[in-house]
């Protein structure tokens, strides 16, 4: 049954992310397909503040989700005048830019072969680092991140997203300052990626590059359109379904090597038939423009 | 100077690589307006075809080849009728056919390292020799036919595009879909048409590749965005600005790894990306299409 927590956990890793990407291209409307990157640079903010720096896994929390909201805020500004498909691919091409710099950057991260030993959380002398302790840590920080989203999305400042996502032109007329709030969506987003991040390092204990491929964006992206496109609700079922659905292939009994690829092509699968079908997504009710 | 001079034959060969994927996806992009991602892992497909009727079923070079590049096309031509045109019937916006595209590239990736495995192949074409000394540089036979094959791609395909009833008719689809076909012009073939000669030309340089270095089902991502790059410097759209573009991507990406190690080749590139999208989205010549922007 460790097997079925540690699912929950990487579960609930995948909703917080998700829900924060959606914050950003379901609510703001800004299609930004670079995810992994804030991702990636929550989870090696936090091993290096725990292990280079050797503080408290607790305290490299906080420091991870603003490293990453900071990222965030700079990709904001950097790409505030670029929109649609060259939005996507800006952010792409950042995401590939973490990638790399994370691979060479050796003295401070340990290229291709990651950082080790990263230290779990502690609680009340318990060492959070059995899937079932820490499933409910990561189901405590879901259920957090979800009563800040649901407050989000529904005060003044939700309102100016989605008024954003509809026509930046109106909201703009209305003396909205729309690349400020363009830029707090992102810094939002990016911070729970960072939060997730941190949650996954000090889990896995390890981390390295292949973790955080630019393409790992698109996946995230996926489990935001499946959910649906501006649905809070949505992101928790598009993240769960999609984390539990390729575990099926474990039990067709696929040998490991034929596992990896036919996960993503399932998602690769999914993508196109979602684009195809319901390019909003099964709770969505707001469409791309 | 013998170093920089072998730099800057190094970028050139890369650059002309990049610029036959830059060239195509250019051509896709100037008829139906999208980012065709996918188009990487056609590169990838056209070099494992080759790779197999070479190495497995021990066919004569020249003939693999061609079969890749006519694979190639064949899987171009697949995902624009099973993806793309459907997409488009339903007047689907771009960000939905980049992102359907998206899908596919992961799909074929996936489906490529399923079939043939994630390890590395090594297509040995020919023996293995010094290679010529070009004022001081090292250039191997390989080389040189890469160079001269994608100049010969891309100035016949400049000159279909400009000279033939075809390529006329392409032009007008790209200015005007509906226009085009109202005076006649069947536009769903002529796209098809594209996808099929821009996806060739993607399995030309996929078997161009696999003559000179490894191949690996992950290759086409690398190569569809230094491709995309390309375009953008040269002016997506563009033809001969694509494989211009190409040439200066690879050259500044060999000359800017001069002081600093190999690896760093990809956010250089992708430096540039962002700098040209956000200083001049038309490209160095900026375009005969102009970038959307806010």
């Amino acid at each position: 049954m460790e097997y079925l927590a540690h699912i929950m956990a990487m579960a609930g890793i995948f909703v917080i992310l998700t829900i924060g990407l959606n914050m950003i291209v379901g609510y703001a409307g800004l299609p930004a397909l670079g995810h992994s990157a804030f991702f990636c640079v929550g989870a090696y903010a936090a091993a290096l503040i725990s292990v280079r720096y050797g503080l408290s896994p607790w305290l490299a929390l906080p420091i991870a989700i603003m490293t990453a909201a900071v990222c965030g805020w700079g990709v904001s500004l950097l790409t505030a005048r670029l929109s649609g498909d060259f939005l996507a691919l800006a952010t792409f091409g950042l995401a590939v830019v973490t990638y790399s710099s994370v691979l060479n950057v050796t003295s401070i991260t340990g290229g291709p072969l990651g950082m080790s030993n990263i230290p779990p959380y502690q609680l009340l002398g318990l060492s959070l680092d059995t899937p079932w302790s820490f499933c409910f840590l990561v189901l405590g920080w879901c259920a957090a991140v979800l009563a800040i989203a649901f407050a989000m999305v529904n005060s003044p400042f939700g309102r100016v997203l989605r008024g954003m996502r509809e026509s930046t032109v109106v909201v703009e007329s209305l003396a909205v300052d729309v690349s400020g709030f363009a830029g707090r969506a992102f810094s939002f987003g990016a911070g729970l990626a960072g939060l997730s991040g941190a949650l996954y390092a000090h889990y896995i204990s390890f981390i390295d590059p292949t973790t955080f491929t630019p393409l790992e964006s698109v996946t995230v992206l996926l489990m935001v359109v499946f959910g649906g496109l501006g649905s809070i609700p949505g992101s928790i079922i598009g993240a769960t379904t999609l984390v539990i659905l390729p575990e099926i292939l474990r039990f067709l009994g696929l040998p490991s090597s034929m596992a990896a690829p036919v996960r993503q092509m399932l998602y690769g699968s999914i993508l196109v038939a979602l684009m195809l079908i319901r390019p909003s997504g099964l709770l969505g009710r707001y469409k791309w423009r | 100077m013998t170093w920089l001079w072998q730099l800057v034959i190094n970028g050139l060969i890369a650059g002309c690589i990049y610029g036959l994927v830059a060239v195509g996806f250019s051509l896709v992009y100037g008829a139906v307006r999208f980012f065709h991602f996918a188009h990487g892992a056609v590169y990838a497909a056209g070099a494992y075809v080759c790779w197999a009727l070479y190495t497995e079923l021990g066919m004569p070079l020249t003939v693999s080849a061609m079969v890749a590049c006519l694979a190639a096309g064949t899987v171009g031509l697949a995902i624009e009728h099973t993806v793309y045109r459907p997409l488009r019937r339903k007047n689907s916006p771009s960000l939905i056919l980049l992102l359907a595209s998206f899908g596919t590239f992961i799909f074929i990736n996936n489906l490529l390292q399923l079939v043939f495995g994630a390890g590395i192949k090594t297509m040995r074409a020919s023996v293995v020799t010094t290679g010529h000394n070009l004022l001081g540089g090292v250039v191997t036979n390989i080389q040189v036919v890469i160079i001269l094959a994608s100049m010969l791609l891309v100035t016949s395909l400049a000159l279909w595009r400009s000279r033939s009833r075809n390529g006329k008719a392409l032009r007008a689809v790209a200015d005007d879909r509906i226009a085009a076909e109202l005076v006649g012009v069947n536009a769903d073939r002529m796209i098809a048409m594209v996808f099929f000669v821009g996806s060739a030309l993607a399995g030309a340089a996929g078997v161009l590749v696999s003559f000179e270095t490894n191949i690996e089902p992950t290759m086409g991502l690398n190569v569809i965005l230094k491709g995309i790059i390309a375009s953008l410097i040269g002016g997506v759209g563009s033809i001969r600005g694509a494989l211009l573009g190409g040439i200066l991507l690879g050259l500044a990406e060999t000359l800017g790894t001069w002081g600093v190690s190999a690896g760093w080749k990809d956010a250089i590139a992708f430096s540039i990306l962002v700098v040209f999208l956000l200083v001049r989205p038309g490209g160095i010549f900026n375009a005969e299409i102009q970038v959307r922007r806010v």
